[in-house]
């Protein structure tokens, strides 16, 4: 990681859906909590988020979804990153996830889903757990 | 007995704040009081004509009206058992769209055959509301998920094929949830009558078609916001011209609210919005007590804070109230009126997913907010709001029985504006105004809203001020009960029946993408591609010449069955796409 340890995150909006509330507010909410937050905007293809990912060299990718397309995006992403051999970057899922999808989406390799009601200082916990780093 | 002077209350004041107050706050060792009273000191009734007025008169804080339609047949729906979805007696059906066109109609069949006559009440899917067709790889995905997908004229026909007859387009009326491409759906609906022989003029509704929210909230923006803007004023001058019984737009700031503004931002966003539009259809060359009277608003964003939300709404009629008189000088007193479905209520993202039936209770709040402050007791959203897309019908019936309750067992609507004159409520409703008008002021300043959307000065502060709220209920300065607070091993979760059967049907669901994928290739193979590249190429010409209204071009379009994704593709090409902000 070289001098630069702080943990570098990519708060991502897959698909058309047009709610960016969380995916700003846990953008902020990261940042404040030390992490380096990329927000790549709104409507990005699931293409142009591993790409970004990659290219950004992020350690994390934070998906914001509230359109109910969240299990078909976000296997694309884990594909997606899959192919570009890059399966070590932490993915996380926010967003309105019902319950029984919860378990899907961890079998494809989602590190944690969160919905209404997290906590940002959660989700960093979670972040660190699981890279096993503290910045 | 002898009038109060001013200077005797003030010192009755000061007296009651040494011997009683502070020593209370003293004796339980807090700050300050943890409750607020309210003096004759803190409003001064001298200008109640000018500040409050009565009901239906200018400047409309205690009303638009002393009763409004439902209201003045309430009791007659209650004995005649009949059933809308805000509990009142609207034509309007309640807001829904899934899968294809024809999962919707016969949805709707189903819902008419349980009694539920309402006007359709169209959400339309993603790939519609940016403008791309079922079969565009943005659209993958997304097609029939958070509403129907309508790609065609086609589509847009058999979705009404569930309206005719008793509920004939001249009979009901229709609104569209829909922005960017208002316009092409604007058309279709013209296309529609046309087709049926029923004249525009006949035809009632409401477009949603406020886009310059979309970029301050929502985000199903396509062109840069002054084309889009055009493309407003084009819809504007057409419906205004043609269809004089179809509302114009459905001006939002619940969606602002729902974004993260405060009230405050709601408010001078929604205005700042609300004077663009009315700058435009002047630009249009309408007069404004020509197009304004048509204008709607989607209602404002609400909160749990009852008063305040009761405040707001009173400051919200009376700064419309004087724009329209003192900016724009319409003499029509339908201009200067807020025309809303609801009025108060708690906002969706108030619902919470802990504890989902205490929702319920929030929606009630919600409700009373509204009885008060002009509007029919909604009590909304139904309690599994955020449980995922769709309400059940248990929840949607609960939902109604609140507002019905409200209505006619607590009475809340019996009285108009009851805070009128209230100090407290008067000089709460003053604060929200004085403040909202400083933040307009500060738009105007950039150059109204579009500047204020292009600087990302308004999407900015609303996620500004989301993360401010999120950082509040984290270090509980709010508490929300369920989520950060009263969440201990001994705290109930009561266990919910949503054992209706699904509102949408989930294995059509599934498959309603290749199914409209296959009703848009057969479009394309069988429509007259001559007919279609000529109205696109002449909709393009138009579209470089600003001064040109394009709805008859898209109408043309729309007639000659070009799918959605084509009209707006050639609108791109000209308009240019809006980027996304980042932060």
């Amino acid at each position: 990681m070289g001098q630069d340890s702080k943990i570098r995150v990519l708060v991502a909006k897959p698909g058309l859906d047009g709610h960016e509330r969380g995916a700003h507010v846990v953008a902020y909410g990261l940042r404040d909590e030390g992490f380096e937050v990329i927000y790549t905007g709104l409507r990005q293809t699931p293409e142009q988020i591993v790409s970004a990912a990659v290219q950004e060299d992020v350690d994390v990718i934070g998906l914001s979804i509230l359109s109910g397309a969240h299990l078909s995006l976000t296997k694309k992403i884990m594909e997606g990153l899959k192919a570009k051999g890059a399966n070590d970057v932490l993915v996380t899922v926010g967003g309105v996830i019902p319950e029984e999808d919860k378990k899907t989406l961890e079998e494809m390799g989602v590190a944690g889903v969160f919905t209404s009601g997290s906590k940002i200082k959660d989700i960093a916990a979670l972040i660190r757990t699981k890279l096993g780093k503290n910045a | 007995m002898k009038k109060n002077s001013k200077e005797e209350i003030k010192e009755a004041l000061k007296k009651w704040e040494d011997e009683i107050l502070n020593p209370r706050v003293k004796k339980f060792n807090l700050d300050k009081s943890p409750t607020s009273f309210y003096t004759p000191l803190s409003w001064d009734n001298s200008h109640f004509l000018e500040k409050v007025g009565f009901p239906g008169q200018f400047p409309f804080t205690a009303g638009n009206n002393p009763f409004d339609f439902w209201r003045a047949y309430a009791n007659f729906a209650a004995k005649a058992g009949f059933r809308s979805d805000w509990g009142g007696s609207g034509k309007s059906g309640k807001y829904g769209g899934f899968g294809t066109p024809a999962d919707y109609r016969d949805y709707l069949f189903k819902m008419q055959s349980m009694g539920r006559y309402g006007g359709p009440n169209i959400a339309f899917d993603l790939a519609t509301q940016c403008g791309y067709d079922s079969d565009s790889s943005f659209a993958e995905g997304e097609v029939g998920r958070v509403g129907v997908a309508v790609d065609s004229m086609q589509d847009f026909a058999v979705i009404y094929e569930a309206y005719t007859g008793n509920l004939e387009i001249d009979k009901v009326p229709s609104n569209f949830t829909i922005n960017a491409p208002a316009a092409v759906i604007i058309a279709m609906y013209a296309c529609l009558a046309k087709k049926r022989g029923i004249p525009l003029n006949k035809l009632e509704g409401t477009p949603q078609n406020d886009i310059l929210k979309e970029f301050i909230a929502r985000g199903t923006y396509i062109y840069p916001p002054a084309p889009s803007l055009r493309l407003f004023r084009d819809t504007c001058v057409f419906c205004c011209k043609n269809m004089p019984a179809l509302n114009i737009n459905s001006i939002g700031g619940y969606h602002i609210r729902e974004a993260g503004a405060t009230r405050v931002q709601d408010l001078a966003f929604s205005m700042a919005n609300g004077i663009a539009y009315i700058e435009a259809g002047l630009e249009g060359g309408l007069e404004v007590d020509e197009f304004v009277p048509a204008f709607t608003f989607n209602a404002f964003g609400g909160s749990m804070e009852i008063y305040q939300e009761i405040a707001f709404q009173r400051a919200a009629r009376r700064v419309w109230a004087h724009i329209l008189r003192d900016r724009f000088h319409a003499k029509n007193p339908k201009s200067m009126q807020i025309r809303q479905p609801i009025t108060a209520h708690i906002g969706c993202s108030s619902a919470t997913l802990q504890r989902p039936l205490n929702n319920l209770a929030r929606a009630v709040v919600g409700g009373i907010a509204a009885g008060m402050s002009g509007g029919i007791a909604g009590a909304f959203p139904p309690f599994d709001e955020p449980l995922g897309l769709g309400h059940s019908q248990e929840a949607t019936q609960l939902q109604q029985d609140a507002s019905r309750i409200l209505i006619y067992e607590a009475k809340v609507t019996d009285i108009c504006d009851p805070w009128a004159g209230s100090y407290f409520m008067e000089s709460l409703t003053d604060e929200i105004e004085k403040d909202a008008l400083a933040e307009l002021e500060k738009i105007e300043k950039m150059g109204g809203a579009v500047a204020a959307i292009e600087n990302g000065y308004m999407p900015r502060a609303v996620a500004k001020s989301a993360y401010d709220r999120q950082k509040k209920i984290e270090n509980q300065e709010e508490l929300v009960v369920g989520v950060n607070c009263f969440t201990g091993e001994h705290e109930i979760d009561v266990s919910i029946n949503r054992v209706v059967e699904a509102t949408y049907d989930p294995e059509l669901m599934k498959t309603a993408e290749e199914r409209q994928k296959a009703n848009l290739a057969r479009l394309k193979r069988e429509r007259n591609g001559t007919a279609v590249v000529s109205s696109l190429r002449s909709l393009k010409v138009q579209a470089e010449d600003k001064d040109k209204n394009l709805m008859p071009a898209i109408c043309e379009c729309v007639e000659n069955d070009a799918t959605l994704q084509e009209i707006c593709d050639v609108l791109r090409e000209v308009f240019g796409e809006a980027q996304p902000m980042k932060l």
